[in-house]
């Protein structure tokens, strides 16, 4: 079996590039592609030919149609439009690689954890710089119940930060 | 049977789908294309454009699961039937089948004695 090599398929995913292939199918369609290459030579074509032969079939017209298709079959249902977000609806068929999508499905929980962890920190600061200009610590002071607060604090955002990025279920967990 | 061949694919890739995937097991895109041309001799021939979405819809609606393997320094996704692809994939056949018996009816020249018998 004749095996493409990492040029080739690059120039497949040029190719489907300047046509206009959607992200969500990329990988697929280089895989198809590179087998129909593969076929051609086997019959005997040159990489350059078969490439052309596949132009013709795999052009800009195609997958547009392809991509029209796409989107039509696989578009929300009324009922999921009503539950989806902005977000989904702005990135649904487009630019989910680029990280954006993700940055802002997490953005939530990203903002809970340095919220809580700010506050944290600076309760512990102040309970801290209290202590010391008091010279004591004595489990009645003020400064005490800060302390305890802000270590509460920081304790939750790690917990909701752990809980996000490591977590022991697979399904909280940012992909 | 070039346009309107398309035209009757539109209706029933779906089910070509799941009978070969069923029949099987597990396949990526590229080899179902190739399976249905070879088995109808290249009658019917599976366009990239039109076999991906229906692919995708169907494992969106849980109907197939995909696993990717590493084949040859790219990516190739492999499609499997669930339980419930299993079932539909039954259900559309027999339902196909059904539709090709009354279609076959339909087509048949209607038989002149029968008629006659009864018009008399």
């Amino acid at each position: 079996m004749k095996k493409l090599t990492p040029q080739q398929l690059s120039a497949l995913h040029s190719h489907l590039i300047r046509n206009g292939s959607n992200d969500a199918l990329m990988g697929e369609l280089i895989d198809h592609l590179a087998c129909e290459v593969e076929g051609y030579l086997w019959k005997g074509y040159n990489f350059d030919l078969a490439l052309a032969k596949i132009s013709e079939e795999a052009n800009a017209k195609s997958i547009q149609y392809l991509r029209e298709n796409y989107q039509h079959d696989l578009a929300m249902t009324d009922a999921q439009l009503q539950e989806a977000t902005l977000d989904d609806i702005v990135f649904e068929f487009r630019n989910k690689s680029y990280g954006a999508y993700d940055l802002r499905q997490s953005y939530q929980s990203t903002l809970r954890t340095a919220l809580f962890m700010g506050i944290g920190l600076f309760l512990l600061i102040v309970a801290f710089s209290g202590g010391l200009a008091a010279k004591k610590w004595s489990f009645d002071s003020p400064f005490m119940l800060l302390w305890t607060l802000g270590l509460g604090c920081v304790a939750y955002a790690v917990w909701n930060w752990y809980l996000k990025n490591v977590g022991f279920d697979e399904e909280l967990r940012t992909s | 049977m070039e346009s309107s061949g398309n035209e009757f694919l539109r209706g029933t890739l779906k089910t070509i789908v799941l009978k070969l995937l069923h029949e099987r097991g597990r396949m990526y895109g590229y080899e179902i294309t190739q399976d249905v041309k070879e088995r109808t001799n290249g009658e019917i021939t599976l366009t990239f454009g039109a076999l991906y979405p229906v692919l995708h819809k169907l494992e969106q609606d849980g109907l197939l699961v995909t696993q990717s393997e590493e084949a040859d320094g790219r990516l190739r996704k492999y499609y499997s039937l669930t339980p419930i692809g299993t079932a539909t994939a039954h259900q559309k056949v027999s339902d196909f089948e059904r539709f090709v018996e009354a279609m076959q009816i339909l087509l048949s020249p209607p038989q002149p004695p029968k008629l006659s018998v009864s018009m008399a």
